[in-house]
């Protein structure tokens, strides 16, 4: 409760200069841990600001990472809302809604059925384009989406009636009027007050020229869960291409070619038209209904050329023939025999040199696609999703000179035997995406529980942060017990190493740590390892050495794979077993998918364990390119980058068992290397104030110990009355005199 | 008392009790006698109550049988019939063989429910000391209005009764020991092979497809460990194992709980994700390939034994949890009484909206006025303190400055009459019976006789009391009288009961006076 104020004061010293100087405005870096009310904190004082100047702070745009999490943000904001009508005792007329994909909103009867993403999208596309409707038009049997055409008929006069809605607040709404809620939400994203979505739809500029574009200067941006935010921007600008993506693209070009030469025999007329088009170079927004903005230009809004279509590529045939040479030349590029590497403006003089295209045609490569995608009706556009991708990869690579580099692996490094060609363009600037949201609106909070160390983020995304500060959690009992198991009982040094990490002692040491823990510690344990790979080959051992059936004893085991679904399910019965008393250990891999968006609440995770320092794979071309680059660009060296990932990760896994102050959890760190200053600095400050010297470089036993006392002192009943005061305050607590003080100091202080 | 809808069993005429010719019947529930020419048993048993028969031996000239019962008495039949005397006993005692077990565990179990009752209930168990031990009222009659409860809620108790699960480990237990000779042995006991059928149901249905008709259960089990199904790090290859199958048929157990999905979105990492990157995006959108071509051996064995450890723990806790499917829908019941019944509720799974709204437990009930934790004491004197609150008018104090005010307006003013006081006498009753034990201070009396008599007279007070309240409990139910049984009982026993209870009060009252004095 204390820490929420400090951090509002925080806060509040960042927005504050927007209201002396409108046009300064002020992004920051916060860290605070989750479960202390990060997100009803930002909430309720952005509002608050909203109520207080609601022309300088028109509109606030929360980005969360996963579904569940955006759907929880919306209904903490239910709460600040009801709360505000109760003291107010007026409804206010906020309006608040939740954005996400078609998969998540569309109550189209047999689209929804679909099961993922890209088929609802496709379905629903083929539904509601612009020229199947037109054909609806004319012919009354073809098959329309109702609940677009209502929407469309009347859904726009109307503004939505002011209220929070979550994702089912708008299916509900939707099927009450009969309207299409996806549409209804993107049309009311204008309008709204706040906007809760996916980091994506600001970041990706695939879909923020769709989604975002329009959105209000004077909005205040939230990043929440923020720590990976680079990479989510490095992924929205990379491209892979393999050898089937060109197979599928060639059979795209082909029917392309022949669509093209039915219609000019029924319909030239079309043609025609769409090639007066681009010689006027008519933008094609201006003439596209909304529905039809399928696909979208891979490169930042500020980067689109406002020029018309170059002549060589402007007729149909010429297009296609383009496409073709394009397709030809990459072929012959991923026919190499060794790793190649270069950079975009090598890349582009090659090509240029080898099959004599230019820069500008390739730049206007997507836009030219969707063109004639358009032009030709073409209902199935995942079917094409091949030569987007390369049209995508033209006008990426000759847009951005900097900050890209290409790579060519003809197989991968494990198997060099099989041949399996890949071209990576990869992003190796995170703040390239970032840049517009930075620049166009007011006010960017980066926040998540794990941001340490804060001042490397400013640095790769390149912005000057007003405030940067971490937070820590004032507690009425340390709930959090982190312990650095350094050696076994043998004395042999634990780590992950890469010397060491097949070596029989230190894997069988592991197992006997997780098997102590399993039987001291209640309920769920989750442990984590560094990669898939390593992970296999320890299950392999402990199981060969019955490490895993004493493990069995006391707990049942759970193990992440690859495979999404299966994963879910194992991880629903995990859940299950420590629902039911039985108790369960579930082996995850640390930046794998349970890492990143999983919670383990209460009994679901009283353990933590992780197992090695989680470095990224570094013999990777692409992580080294970036490395280079990063050392180059911004003087950061590799090491420093290489740790803060690592720990970063590490944090980022440790922290799924704290959401609270009531909760409380082991944090097992089983490497000798986080005894060390450099990697425990790096851990975010709520968890590094807990590590006593005490607690570094511990033997197993040892570590049985003390969690065995931990473990007995959380298990006592804890009830309100212990917190009041000290980490919980009543409103009196609140406003005296001596709290505010402290407030206020803090907040100087940082 | 018979009952005509009784099922007879078995009839044996010319049955002998106490040298009187008669009929045995053996009926569904009970074993009854009755003597030639009437029409009533005059021997009845609950095969519940019977211990165990006995015959006499082979050689001896009188053909019999004795019922020894549970309270020690017995009963012996004398089969007359000549010619078929053996053959009417051998049928009866074959019987009732077969029917005592069952009742036997019925009883057992009663006799179990009730002395678990009397153990966990220290009053009925003092009541039961009281009027059963001494004799008041009969076991029968005293557990036949208790019983009645326990039979009530027997099933009830008996449904949420767990269901012993499984070890997580149970293979593990299976330890192999080298026997010497280069060969391997491994203790099988039946738990474990409930264990293994339970947890593998496709090995169960190998079982009874083999066993015994091509295997012996010696081969079948020593083929079960021999089998790559058993050492899932091996990889499959030859096909003429039994246990393939059951590798295939847990492979698409697996497959379709995988395919189902998961109930809790927030679970589903396929859902989690708002916009995931098409294909060909992102840094290392070339995934290593997961087909099993491209596995190397090793990857292939430690994959099999991943899933394998999924799958075996999924199992386990399917057998643990396959009687009752409560707790999902116990979930469901709990997250509709939360009080949230916002109408999109009725399209989306309930468990959703609960972990949705995060509840921190230790910021609810703010908005309640703070109270303090009653400490107490002495209970008792909580329970009937010396005067009830009376529910005041609680008055500002400007009220009470304004009537000060007035009392000392008054009293300024007042001059005694004296001549219309009170009598002394008068005012001393009064007095007195104002100050403690006075008459109008009862409330303070009761409180003192409760201090007053010593803790152990009143226990044995209490103890007497709540046995005459049972017996008058006995008594009214017996109202309205409307069967003969009860019209006995009532004019019978239990007025006998009545007087005994009133005598062992009276006994007891005498022997305080006598004390006291």
């Amino acid at each position: 409760m204390s820490d929420m104020f400090i951090f509002m004061a925080q806060v509040y010293r960042e927005l504050q200069p927007f209201v002396a100087h409108p046009e300064g405005g002020g992004h920051g870096v916060l860290e605070m841990p989750s479960g202390t009310g990060k997100t009803i904190s930002l909430l309720s004082l952005i509002v608050a600001y909203q109520r207080a100047f609601p022309l300088e702070v028109t509109k606030l745009i929360y980005c969360s990472r996963t579904v569940p999490e955006i759907e929880k943000v919306v209904e903490e904001l239910r709460k600040l809302m009801e709360f505000y009508s109760k003291q107010t005792r007026e409804s206010n007329n906020f309006l608040a809604l939740a954005l996400s994909s078609r998969r998540n909103l569309c109550i189209h009867p047999e689209v929804s059925s679909l099961r993922f993403g890209k088929e609802v999208d496709g379905k629903c596309h083929s539904l509601t384009a612009s020229y199947i409707r037109a054909q609806h038009h004319s012919n009354p049997s073809f098959p329309v989406c109702q609940f677009y055409e209502e929407f469309d008929a009347v859904g726009r006069q109307v503004p939505l009636p002011a209220g929070i809605y979550n994702l089912d607040d708008l299916k509900d709404f939707g099927r009450r009027k009969g309207w299409c809620p996806y549409y209804l939400a993107r049309y009311s994203i204008l309008h709204a007050n706040i906007v809760v979505y996916s980091y994506h739809y600001l970041l990706d500029p695939k879909i923020a020229d769709l989604v975002s574009k329009e959105l209000a200067k004077k909005s205040v941006v939230v990043f929440d869960e923020a720590h990976n935010i680079d990479n989510v921007c490095i992924d929205s600008m990379s491209v892979n291409i393999t050898r089937r993506t060109l197979d599928h693209c060639q059979n795209n070009v082909d029917t392309l070619h022949n669509t093209i030469h039915k219609i000019k025999e029924t319909d030239a007329a079309k043609l025609k038209e769409e090639y007066r088009r681009l010689v006027e170079g008519l933008k094609e927004a201006n003439v596209a209904r909304e529905t039809d903005v399928y696909l979208s230009n891979p490169v930042l809004p500020d980067e689109i050329l406002q020029e018309a279509v170059p002549g060589t590529i402007r007729t149909a045939e010429h297009f296609v023939g383009f496409l073709r040479r394009f397709l030809e030349y990459l072929k012959s590029r991923l026919r190499v025999q060794h790793v190649i590497q270069e950079s975009a403006p090598q890349f582009l003089k090659d090509i240029y040199d080898k099959v004599c295209i230019d820069r500008k045609p390739l730049r206007f490569c997507a836009e030219r696609l969707q063109s004639l995608l358009r032009t030709l009706e073409i209902t199935d556009i995942a079917d094409f999703s091949a030569a987007t991708l390369i049209s995508n990869f033209a006008t990426l690579v000759s847009t951005y000179s900097q900050g890209f580099t290409i790579i060519i692996e003809p197989f991968e490094d494990r198997t060099p035997t099989i041949a399996n060609p890949v071209l990576h363009f990869s992003c190796m600037d995170p703040s390239i995406a970032i840049k517009p949201v930075f620049q166009r609106f007011q006010s960017v909070i980066i926040t998540s529980g794990t941001l340490s160390p804060l001042d490397i983020y400013p640095r790769i995304l390149d912005f000057h942060p007003v405030t940067m500060a971490s937070f820590t959690m004032t507690l009425a009992r340390t709930c959090l017990c982190p312990l650095i198991v350094g050696r076994g009982n043998d004395q042999v040094a634990l780590s992950s190493k890469f010397e060491t990490r097949e070596d029989f002692a230190v894997i069988r040491n592991y197992g006997n740590l997780l098997m102590e823990m399993s039987a001291i510690v209640p309920d769920g344990i989750v442990a984590f390892f560094t990669s898939y790979v390593y992970m296999e080959n320890i299950v392999a051992s402990w199981y060969e050495q019955g490490i895993l059936e004493n493990i069995q004893r006391n707990k049942l085991i759970f193990i992440e794979t690859q495979d999404a679904a299966e994963t879910s399910m194992a991880l629903e019965k995990y859940q299950e077993a420590c629902e039911n008393g039985r108790g369960a250990i579930l082996l995850s891999v640390a930046r794998g998918k349970v890492s990143e968006g999983i919670d383990f609440v209460h009994h679901f995770g009283r353990a933590v364990i992780m197992f090695g320092v989680p470095y990224v794979y570094t013999q990777s071309r692409i992580l080294k390119a970036r490395l280079e680059y990063l050392r180059d660009q911004f003087q950061i060296r590799e090491n420093d980058f290489l740790t803060f990932d690592a720990m970063r990760h590490a944090a980022q896994c440790v922290g799924r068992a704290i959401r609270g102050k009531t909760d409380y959890g082991l944090m097992i760190f089983a490497d000798k290397r986080y005894a060390r200053a450099d990697k425990r600095g790096k851990l975010p400050r709520w968890i590094q104030e807990h590590i006593t010297d005490g607690s570094l470089n511990l033997t197993v036993d040892e570590a049985v110990q003390l969690s065995k006392h931990f473990l007995r002192q959380m298990a006592q009943p804890f009830r309100q009355e212990d917190q009041l005061g000290l980490s919980l305050l009543t409103l009196e607590q609140l406003e005296s005199e001596e709290m505010l003080q402290k407030i206020a100091q803090v907040a100087h202080q940082t | 008392m018979a009952s005509l809808s009784e099922e007879v069993l078995l009839v044996v005429k010319k049955v002998r009790q106490r040298k009187q010719d008669g009929t045995l019947y053996l009926m569904a529930e009970r074993i009854a006698w009755g003597p030639e020419g009437k029409d009533r048993f005059t021997v009845s048993h609950l095969y519940a109550d019977i211990r165990c028969q006995k015959i006499s031996p082979d050689g001896k000239a009188k053909v019999q049988l004795q019922l020894v019962l549970h309270s020690g008495e017995s009963t012996t039949f004398h089969f007359a019939n000549e010619s078929t005397a053996l053959k009417d006993r051998e049928a009866a005692k074959e019987l009732l063989q077969q029917l005592l077990p069952k009742f036997k565990k019925k009883a057992n179990k009663e006799l179990e429910e009730k002395n678990r009752m009397l153990q966990e209930d220290p009053v009925l168990f003092q009541l039961y000391k009281d009027l059963v031990v001494s004799q008041v009222i009969s076991a029968e009659e005293f557990w036949a209005n208790r019983l009645g409860g326990v039979t009530n809620t027997d099933p009830a108790q008996y449904k949420y009764k767990q269901e012993v699960g499984i070890s997580g480990a149970f293979l593990a237990d299976i330890r192999p020991q080298t026997d010497g000779c280069n060969g391997l042995r491994y203790n099988l006991t039946a738990d474990i092979i409930e264990s293994i059928f339970r947890t593998y149901p496709a090995v169960k249905q190998k079982y009874n497809e083999n066993v015994p008709h091509n295997l012996t259960e010696k081969e079948f089990w020593t083929r079960f460990f021999q089998s790559h199904y058993f050492h899932r790090d091996r990889i499959n290859t030859g096909t003429q194992d039994i246990f393939s199958e059951c590798a295939k048929q847990d492979e698409k157990g697996l497959k379709s709980m995988v395919v189902q999905g998961v109930k809790n979105p927030l679970v589903d990492l396929l859902s989690l994700e708002d916009k995931t990157l098409d294909e060909g995006y992102g840094v290392c959108g070339a995934q290593p390939s997961t087909s099993n071509s491209n596995r190397t051996v090793k990857e292939s064995s430690n994959y099999a034994i991943i899933k394998r450890f999924n799958h075996h723990s999924a199992m386990v806790l399917a057998a643990g949890s396959r009687k009752g499917e409560t707790p999902t829908d116990q979930a469901s019941e709990t997250s509709s009484t939360d009080g949230n019944s916002r109408d999109s509720d009725f399209f989306q799974p309930p468990v959703k909206k609960v972990k949705l709204q995060e509840e921190y437990e230790d910021l609810q009930q703010e908005n309640r006025p703070k109270t303090v934790p009653l400490n107490l004491k002495k209970s008792d004197r909580y329970a009937h303190g010396p005067v009830p609150l009376q529910s005041q008018q609680y008055t500002t104090s400007q009220d009470i400055i304004n009537s000060v005010n007035y009392i000392q307006h008054e009293m300024a003013n007042y001059k005694p009459n004296l001549t219309q006081v009170l009598s002394s006498t008068v005012a001393t009753s009064a007095i007195s019976a104002l100050s403690p034990g006075g008459v109008l201070m009862q409330a303070g009396a009761q409180q003192a006789i409760n201090q007053m008599v010593p803790s152990e007279v009143q226990g044995e007070l209490k103890h007497l009391y709540v046995a005459a309240g049972e017996l008058l409990r006995h008594f009214w139910s017996c109202f309205p009288v409307n069967t003969p049984f009860l019209e006995e009982k009532l004019t019978g026993h239990l007025e006998e009961m009545l007087q005994t209870a009133y005598n062992k009060f009276h006994i007891w009252q005498t022997r305080r006076m006598m004390r006291k004095t």
